[in-house]
């Protein structure tokens, strides 16, 4: 359950088809101040390997980045899979990057990316499921219910292709299902 | 994933590996070698009792630990803007050179060789060039050797990787470095380009190094990831004491020099060039 007086060590944000809008809208609205960091795993076009940084920092308000391997997380920063890389959290709070096989037909894999989060910071990390034509991150996320982190999956009705969702849905029950706007306004609201 | 207490069991596994094997992987990061080892005990169907007995015992088992362990994945002209500032930059100013010497470190299967070797024909500096690719693998040798690879999985990515890195060459000029079978699913690289690398088996983090040559370029990409901080420090210290002052060196687009180490290269562009300043023994 949600427990006003908890904390996160870091947002970790998955999502496919149509998650670029969602995630533009997100990092546009959130406070400038944001304080912990987020890391977002998007699935990209193979062909298209640039530029979902510059496309992303257009319209967010805090820095957008593609980590180098073995970076520490920092307050108010964005942390962005680089493409064709795996992204793992480790215990010590750094990032890692791995050129592994696909998985799920995705590098980066959302699975692989939120179940790190979910052993690296266990209750501290807070899983967010976006938009995608694809079953890859639900099983990460119930990795990260099941290590009592805290769960929002995107309203399926307000999703552009709506199985990523649907997929973890199917696995588990997260804390909250919320369309954009409520996932903007509920980050906003909660403690830094 | 997995809990803490078999993470550390992970950790038991490495040194009885270390003891019985040539191996050391004791300094490979967590992350990515807990994963590789619960997959060979998926695979092989082995509980980790089962694991160390038959890796104590079998001599062969360990060699496909190994093959199991190291990550295999590369590409024809991985990250074109890499090869665009090779081309652009580094070789034109590498071309009055009587002689280029170059190292690929953790080569893999071949394919950054034979990027390379192919981007050498077409600037005409092949035939000056002296190449050695070392990897730990000895299957991936065997397939770098052959310079032949699967045909429909890869052409497509590895023909737009060339025209992103040389959006002015014809993709005529790649095609000329392959025969291509499709009955068969291969694509191979052309004879005249075979045998122009010396593919040599050889353990980047134990064995001292294969050759007494010092280096121009050494290609090390997406291999020090694997690594901790400690291990990835001492490895950029070899390429660093066996570079030429304004060498280079091309790592993984997303690795960096971290420490001491940051100081004795420039990065220009996508490459770490060896600076000649002195540094003291404390």
């Amino acid at each position: 359950m949600y427990n006003q007086d908890q904390t996160y060590k870091v947002i970790v944000m998955g999502g496919s088809a149509g998650s670029f809008s969602v995630v533009s809208h997100i990092l546009a609205g959130i406070n400038p101040e944001f304080k912990i960091p987020i890391v977002l795993c998007l699935h990209r076009l193979k062909h298209v390997r640039s530029g979902l940084v510059e496309g992303l920092s257009l319209k967010s308000v805090i820095p957008v980045v593609e980590p180098n391997d073995k970076a520490k997380l920092r307050p108010n920063t964005v942390y962005l899979a680089p493409s064709n890389y795996h992204l793992f959290l480790e215990l010590d709070g750094s990032i890692a990057l791995s050129t592994e096989e696909s998985f799920n037909h995705s590098r980066p894999s959302i699975d692989y990316t939120l179940s790190s989060a979910a052993y690296a910071f266990r209750d501290r990390v807070l899983g967010i499921l976006l938009t995608g034509a694809n079953k890859d991150g639900a099983r990460g996320i119930k990795e990260i219910a099941d290590n009592k982190g805290f769960t929002i999956v995107q309203d399926p009705k307000s999703c552009d292709i709506d199985t990523m969702p649907r997929s973890a849905l199917q696995l588990f029950q997260p804390d909250l299902v919320l369309d954009p706007q409520q996932i903007l306004e509920f980050l906003n609201a909660l403690p830094q | 994933m997995q809990n803490r207490e078999e993470r550390q069991t992970y950790k038991d596994y490495l040194q009885v590996l270390k003891e019985c094997s040539p191996y050391d992987f004791c300094e490979y990061s967590d992350n990515s070698i807990d994963r590789r080892i619960q997959k060979i005990m998926q695979d092989y169907r082995l509980n980790l009792d089962e694991l160390i007995y038959k890796t104590r015992t079998d001599e062969e088992f360990v060699e496909l630990v190994v093959e199991a362990i190291t990550v295999n994945t590369t590409e024809l002209f991985r990250d074109p803007p890499v090869w665009k500032h090779l081309y652009e930059k580094v070789y034109w100013a590498l071309k009055s050179r009587p002689k280029i010497n170059i190292w690929h470190a953790g080569c893999s299967s071949g394919q950054e060789v034979y990027s390379n070797l192919i981007l050498l024909d077409i600037m005409g500096l092949a035939d000056k060039c002296e190449i050695y690719a070392t990897d730990i693998s000895k299957k991936s040798l065997e397939v770098a050797n052959s310079g032949s690879y699967k045909y429909n999985f890869n052409f497509q990515k590895y023909l737009n990787n060339f025209q992103d890195a040389f959006p002015n060459l014809p993709k005529e000029k790649f095609l000329g470095y392959f025969d291509i079978d499709e009955s068969k699913d291969r694509m191979s690289v052309k004879p005249s380009l075979l045998g122009k690398a010396k593919f040599i088996k050889h353990d980047l983090v134990k064995q001292p190094l294969p050759f007494y040559n010092k280096f121009d370029l050494i290609f090390c990409r997406n291999v020090l990831i694997y690594f901790n901080s400690g291990l990835q420090s001492r490895i950029i210290q070899k390429f660093h004491d066996t570079l030429f002052p304004g060498g280079a060196m091309v790592l993984g687009t997303h690795e960096s020099i971290n420490g001491f180490f940051k100081t004795k290269f420039a990065k220009n562009g996508p490459v770490y060039e060896r600076t000649n300043t002195f540094h003291f023994k404390y």
